[in-house]
């Protein structure tokens, strides 16, 4: 250690070693990935005619994400969907399976991230679609988000008076009033770059953990096709408009894991059969197709404790939706979802009327909202 | 005679030396400024949100720079030059070469955290200025390295001891990670998140084999040299050292659990924290067994004081890493605000008061002029209290943050986050009182540098005598 120059190779060589496994090492495996299609077949080869994934960003996304890091974004925001083993980002719903390397190969700046002060961002563009609603967030967080920490950034849209094209109406509640916003054309960058963020496909090294259909509701193509598939015709004259809005409004509760869904899906899975052991199947169920009161009653206050359901035991807890800490669903959408799960997946009993849900509030109003039932307590009441 | 010669050093030394803590200082002082802003803005998300040049994300990111390389790159360079010129007896070379590269070392810092306000950043972690900054920088650190290996070559005991050991490490240690990161990540640039492997591996050895180093080697310097007595088991500390050379490069890369990258990577980052426990127990072995023999004299000597606290919070925060490092801890802290934690823990906690034990050891022996005890000790106080009250709030916080995030049927803005919201608040405080606490301190150390401002002006002939009168 006394002679500099052997000191200085002994502690440039533990550096070597190390900088050889990891940044090396990770390139010989990852360095020359290509885009692959979501299966391979029997030859482990790409079919043909098969879209290959990832696609490149478009031009514009790509100016946009210049922007994002320009703005510091990523020192909030993650781009990384975590394995299933290393944390619950797929049940929160920020994405139907893991981030990939692959997924990274075409991105300029690749920000995977390391705090999440604001939600993940990998698959933004998969959950929000509506242009108008980033915009909002953009200039004003708050305005769409009442809660959110997120810092505004005015400095990227001119403030108007009157509507013209291209403008987005910003009401204001306490004055009654609204603002008129044009975004710039960094904003414009920024939004479809935050559009573009999805990893919408699968790969042969990984497929989705929840099903698509579970988070691709807003699209009406395939809602309808599966809709079509569970042999119920919603555009058919044999329904009347009323139920066949309550079952779409029900089926998108059911699925929809940002605020203002239920989250259903997330525990009860997308086929309504739960998860054998943990989460109980509400297809068949006996408390699903049986009284409407107890099932409301859940639904509101939630159930906690042993539940045995078609004779299977359970044990765990489901919140209320009437609970103030989550975003709370009102009457109808609570009607909407139960009708939805009580007509779905060859369920098919009578529907319940936001009236109906009123009237059980209304009986239980003295009991806390987060005060959840059990099984008991509600066996009870019926007898 | 003995006494001459060190004078002579000394003398040597002061301008560069006094240069180097002077900007530290206003690094510093920057740094806690940018804090503050990022912190309120945590709390009130509309403060200054009008400027695009004060967007949270950007703020945050010049603190970060503005603490590594402004107050850690001249307090580095101060304490290094004037330990390893004090250890070899020999006097610095070079000393107009040193203020030039000096000045060019803070001029492309200012530039380059210009640049991340202004928005041309990159994505790489600890290597967010500018890519034009950074010959710069390479430069000027490259002449300041070599004449303080100059003087190290010059010594006249050809034994070095652990203090050596660290300091030369550092010093040798930035420019090669430098050079490794700037190759995967300029000129051979890789695609997708092999960048996002090395980046990191990056940014967190600057912390571990560029900050701590000279923080350790320091601390073995100035232990024994206040105290008068040897280092406890000191034939540890050679082992300690070759644990933190193989083991730290390895251990860094944990926080990417569950990323998309090579499985293997972050599960070997995994074992290596673990197995850090090792270089972290020689180390605290050595300096709190020979500490707590003379724990009076510790108490009464504020360098020491800050030194020991330095030392104790690196053992307590290292050993906190090795266990947020499992697995099944890091799975609920991985992304939540104890990533904050880690860092002031290790910045604030251990690096920083170190070496304001160290320039208040150094700086009268330098100047000549004492610092007044009550200062020191004001300095002290607050700055142990801000820094208890920053890491518990980001400890707790970070523990709500991460809990609460687990549970997917929480809504993130108004239920994980609202919950975190107070713990924003208790750091907001927290950073206004390290904010003064850090005024007090450059404070103390521009009165000793400059003990009457005016005198210097006479000087300089700039003032004439009676002039003022």
């Amino acid at each position: 250690m006394n002679n500099l120059l052997k000191f200085a190779t002994g502690i440039f060589l533990t550096l070597a070693v190390a900088w050889l496994a990891f940044v090396v090492g990770a390139r010989v495996q990852f360095g020359d990935l290509s885009p692959i299609s979501e299966s391979l077949d029997e030859d482990n080869e790409i079919p043909e005619d098969a879209d290959l994934f990832p696609m490149p960003q478009p031009g514009l996304a790509e100016l946009g994400s210049s922007e994002y890091l320009a703005l510091g974004c990523s020192t909030c925001h993650t781009q990384q969907v975590r394995m299933v083993e290393a944390g619950f980002d797929v049940e929160r719903g920020w994405g139907q399976r893991p981030s990939m390397a692959r997924d990274y190969i075409y991105q300029k700046h690749v920000m995977l991230g390391n705090t999440r002060i604001g939600p993940d961002l990998t698959n933004l563009g998969t959950r929000i679609l509506d242009t108008e609603w980033l915009h909002k967030h953009l200039f004003e967080p708050q305005a769409v988000v009442p809660e959110s920490v997120c810092p505004p950034s005015p400095f990227l849209y001119e403030q108007q008076e009157f509507s013209s094209d291209h403008t987005i109406e910003l009401f204001d509640e306490e004055n009654n009033s609204s603002r008129f916003l044009a975004p710039s054309s960094r904003a414009n960058r920024i939004v479809a770059y935050l559009q573009s963020l999805k990893q919408d496909y699968e790969l042969p090294e990984m497929a989705f953990i929840e099903e698509p259909e579970a988070i691709d509701l807003e699209d009406p193509s395939t809602s309808d096709s599966d809709l079509a598939t569970n042999g119920m015709d919603l555009e058919g004259s044999a329904l009347p408009t009323w139920l066949s809005q309550q079952l779409t409004s029900g089926k998108e509760i059911y699925s929809k894991l940002l605020p203002g869904g239920g989250m259903c899906v997330a525990c009860h899975q997308p086929n309504g059969q739960g998860l054998p052991g943990a989460f109980p199947p509400l297809a068949g169920s006996d408390w699903v197709l049986g009284d409407k009161e107890r099932l409301i009653k859940i639904s509101i206050h939630g159930l906690q404790g042993e539940i045995a359901v078609n004779g299977e035991k359970y044990v765990g807890q489901m919140q209320g939706f009437g609970q103030p800490l989550a975003s709370p669903l009102d009457d109808q959408q609570i009607a909407d979802v139960l009708t939805y799960i009580r007509n779905e997946w060859g369920n098919s009993v009578s529907s319940i009327s936001p009236e109906e849900v009123k009237a059980v509030r209304d009986s239980e109003k003295d009991r806390e909202l987060t005060s959840m039932w059990t099984a008991a307590e509600l066996n009870n009441f019926d007898n | 005679m003995k006494e001459n010669s060190e004078q002579v050093i000394d003398k040597s030394l002061k301008l560069a030396v006094c240069f180097f803590i002077a900007s530290a200082g206003l690094w510093l002082l920057a740094a806690a400024f940018f804090a503050y802003i990022a912190s309120a803005k945590l709390t009130d998300p509309f403060f200054l949100s009008s400027f695009e040049l004060f967007t949270y994300g950007k703020i945050k990111l010049a603190q970060a720079n503005a603490f590594v390389y402004g107050w850690g790159g001249n307090s580095i360079f101060a304490v290094t030059l004037w330990i390893v010129a004090r250890l070899a007896q020999a006097e610095a070379r070079g000393k107009v070469l040193l203020l030039f590269a000096g000045s060019i070392w803070n001029l492309a810092i200012t530039f380059g955290l210009l640049g991340i306000l202004d928005g041309h950043m990159t994505p790489h972690e600890m290597l967010e200025m500018p890519v034009e900054v950074w010959p710069a920088l390479f430069l000027s650190y490259g002449i300041i390295a070599t004449l303080i290996i100059v003087v190290h070559r010059s010594r006249r005991i050809k034994n070095t001891i652990a203090p050596q050991w660290f300091l030369l490490a550092s010093l040798l240690w930035f420019p090669m990670l430098f050079l490794i990161a700037w190759n995967g990540l300029e000129l051979n640039a890789a695609r997708g998140t092999v960048q996002s492997v090395l980046s990191m591996w990056f940014g967190q050895n600057v912390i571990w084999l560029w900050l701590t180093p000279v923080a350790l080697g320091s601390a073995y310097y100035i232990i024994p040299a206040i105290l008068g007595r040897p280092i406890d088991k000191y034939y540890l500390a050679v082992f300690g050292f070759w644990c933190i050379a193989s083991l730290a490069p390895w251990s860094v890369v944990h926080h990417l659990e569950g990323g998309p990258v090579p499985m293997w990577i972050p599960a070997i980052g995994t074992v290596m924290s673990i197995a850090m426990i090792f270089p972290i127990a020689v180390a605290s072995t050595n300096f709190h067994a020979t500490a707590f023999q003379d724990i009076n004299k510790v108490w009464n000597s504020l360098p020491l004081r800050f030194v020991i606290f330095g030392t104790l919070s690196y053992t307590i925060s290292s050993y906190i890493g090795v266990v947020f490092s499992l697995p099944a801890v890091a799975k609920i802290t991985q992304f939540s605000i104890i990533n904050e934690f880690h860092f002031n823990q290790r910045v604030y906690g251990f690096f920083s008061m170190i070496i304001f034990g160290m320039v208040y050891h150094m700086l009268p022996r330098i100047t000549g002029n004492e610092i007044a005890k009550s200062a020191k000790s004001f300095h002290f106080w607050t700055s142990a209290f801000g820094v208890l009250i920053l890491l518990l709030a980001y400890l707790i916080g970070g523990l709500t943050h991460g809990v609460l995030a687990q549970q997917p049927s929480l809504n993130w803005a108004s239920s994980v986050i609202s919950s975190v919201k107070p713990y924003f608040l208790i750091t907001e405080f927290a950073f206004i009182v390290l904010g003064f606490s850090q005024l007090v301190f450059v404070i103390n150390v521009w009165k000793a540098i400059m003990p009457s401002p005016f005198e210097l002006l006479y000087k300089l002939n700039l003032i004439k005598k009676g002039a003022i009168s």
